[in-house]
């Protein structure tokens, strides 16, 4: 008797080959593709948010510029008139614990190594220093914050660095928002073109479930041949993508690199990231799985 | 009366059962049925009587218009579909357009209903060139059923429809293409399994099929349906007439 194990084929469902699976490989490559470009970005954004909150958390300094005025001593009373206002003002901000102004000796420290020991502070035009302790849950807009500060003294001013910062981090919370939209979006996409294409073939092959129906097949025999073969598709597309995806990851860094090396450098990814990047089509493969296989269970339900 | 004295529930019952296609009339009317336990009934009328959608009824591809049909005692209407799932396992069907999956080989289009339930590849195996070999298909057991001719593309059905020795069998015209030799043969094979409990309906024909074998007959009408008995008194005694 022949040996029907060697040649027996199992595939009920004839679901390889055809157009069908190529437009979906082809799809599914695109979407990975994008999605793993986008969540590298959103993923080198996280890095460099983590490392600007870092550097704006907790304190922040407030310059009190000093009053022009040739008799000095007024000039002094007026600019400590200033940092007095400023400072009321700032103990009632929300998210600040403690506003401190910088003593005379720790202003001298301060300039001592461009002026030397000696200075007399009344004679120069200093400007004052507030240190200003922020509770590290605070929520503190700093750009409304500058804002508010020149209302109550024209002379005060938030540190230049932090409020430009801070409007970065602004910049770079919108990016990710909407990167992040885009990858919703793309999963959505490659769903549904799963689905569609998974109704579409399941009405091709009507007849032939029909057939394994009155064997006595349950849904889920059949949902399960169709969760197979997209999952399949689903990890192939998948490994397309990220082939793809890949270098132009690096080619995108070393052009963020030219541009600006001090703060995009911040935005390596790490191996955490890596990994996750590198688990996409095993993502995709999951989806596809998924999809399928409830596209299938839902169409069935509606036949007898 | 009947069914009390075999004491046996029916496998099949029917009551006031209508049949239409769509907004068209009923095509059958009223049907009343019960088939008990083990027994063998053929399945006449004239082409578009309804005999295969009476038959479609019995292997749950369709339900009634109205009217409520049982199958081994589970109403249809009513029935959750993982249960008919449960249901069609038990039941053989031979197609009268056969029905198979030509993409595939003879062996696994006769494996189908052993795959679907899960059973052991090895067992498979077996049973399935035992009963090709049966048919008189081993020759073919690799080919595509695509290539297969009529006559033996009705044996695979067949073949199919009995692999996993089901409670009730229905065949829908099983011997019109094979020939003259074989078609006693494939009906010994069913009298062989009604022997062994497997109740039939076989739908046909041919006169001659049934005055050879003397088994009550349900005969579709004017949308309705008569039973005629054999006259052979001995058969009357035993289908209690
Ligand atoms: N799916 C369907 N849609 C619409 N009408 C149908 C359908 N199936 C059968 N019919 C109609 O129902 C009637 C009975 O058909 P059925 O196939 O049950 O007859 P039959 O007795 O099996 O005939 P035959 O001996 O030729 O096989 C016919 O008039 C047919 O046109
Ligand atoms: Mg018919």
């Amino acid at each position: 008797m022949s040996d029907t194990s060697l040649i027996s084929r199992r595939q009920e469902l004839p679901l390889k080959g055809g157009n069908t699976s190529l437009f979906l490989q082809v799809i599914i490559s695109i979407a990975v593709f994008i999605f793993a470009i986008t969540l590298s970005g959103v993923l080198s954004i996280n890095a460099m948010l983590s490392n600007w909150n870092q550097s704006i958390l907790g304190s922040l300094t407030v310059q009190i510029m000093p009053v022009n005025d040739s008799n000095r001593e007024k000039a002094q009373t007026e600019t400590l008139a200033h940092q007095e206002k400023t400072l009321e003002f700032l103990k009632n901000v929300n998210g600040v614990i403690k506003a401190t102004p910088l003593k005379d000796e720790q202003l001298q420290q301060l300039i001592q190594p461009w002026l030397g020991d000696g200075i007399d502070l009344i004679n120069l035009p200093m400007p004052r220093i507030i240190d200003v302790k922020i509770a590290s849950n605070a929520e503190i807009d700093f750009t409304q914050l500058a804002q508010d500060l020149t209302a109550v003294s024209p002379y005060a001013s938030l540190d230049n660095h932090k409020l430009w910062l801070n409007k970065l981090i602004k910049f770079a919370d919108g990016l990710k928002a909407l990167a992040m939209t885009i990858l919703i979006l793309v999963t959505a996409i490659t769903s549904g073109a799963i689905f569609y294409t998974t109704q579409m073939n399941l009405g091709l092959h009507s007849a032939i479930i029909e057939i394994l129906h009155t064997m006595g097949a349950k849904d889920t025999y059949i949902a399960q041949q169709y969760a197979r073969r997209m999952g399949f598709l689903g990890l192939i597309g998948g490994l397309l993508g990220l082939l793809c995806a890949i270098p132009t990851i690096f080619f995108i860094a070393s052009l963020a690199k030219q541009i600006e090396g001090g703060i995009i450098s911040e935005a390596n990814l790490n191996i955490n990231d890596w990994f996750i990047i590198f688990s996409l089509p095993l993502f995709s493969m999951a989806i596809s799985m998924f999809t399928a296989y409830h596209t299938v269970k839902k169409t069935l339900r509606k036949m007898l | 009366m009947i069914t009390q004295a075999r004491g046996n529930t029916n496998i099949i019952e029917m009551q006031n059962v209508g049949i239409r296609y769509g907004q068209g009339p009923e095509i059958l009317s009223d049907i009343r049925l019960a088939l008990p336990k083990g027994s063998f009934h053929f399945l006449t009328g004239k082409s578009g009587a309804g005999k295969t959608s009476l038959l479609s009824m019995m292997y749950l591809a369709q339900k009634p218009s109205r009217g409520t049909v049982s199958v081994f005692g589970k109403d249809i209407n009513f029935t959750h579909r993982d249960n008919l799932a449960m249901l069609r396992r038990r039941i053989g069907v031979v197609f009268q357009d056969f029905r198979l999956l030509d993409h595939l080989s003879a062996f696994d289009n006769v494996a189908l209903p052993l795959r679907v339930c899960g059973m052991d590849e090895r067992e498979i195996r077996k049973r399935v060139n035992e009963l090709l070999s049966w048919v008189e298909l081993d020759r073919h057991i690799l080919d595509t059923t695509a290539t297969l001719s009529g006559g033996e593309k009705q044996r695979i059905a067949i073949a199919r429809a009995v692999i996993n020795r089901p409670d009730l069998l229905l065949a829908d015209e099983p011997t019109g293409n094979v020939d003259n030799d074989i078609a006693p043969k494939l009906m010994k094979l069913f009298v062989e399994l009604n022997k062994l409990g497997t109740t039939v309906v076989i739908a046909t024909h041919s006169e001659k099929l049934i005055n050879d074998f003397a088994f009550p007959r349900l005969h579709l009408q004017n949308r309705g349906l008569r039973i005629y008995y054999p006259s052979d008194s001995s058969l009357m005694e035993k289908y209690h007439v």
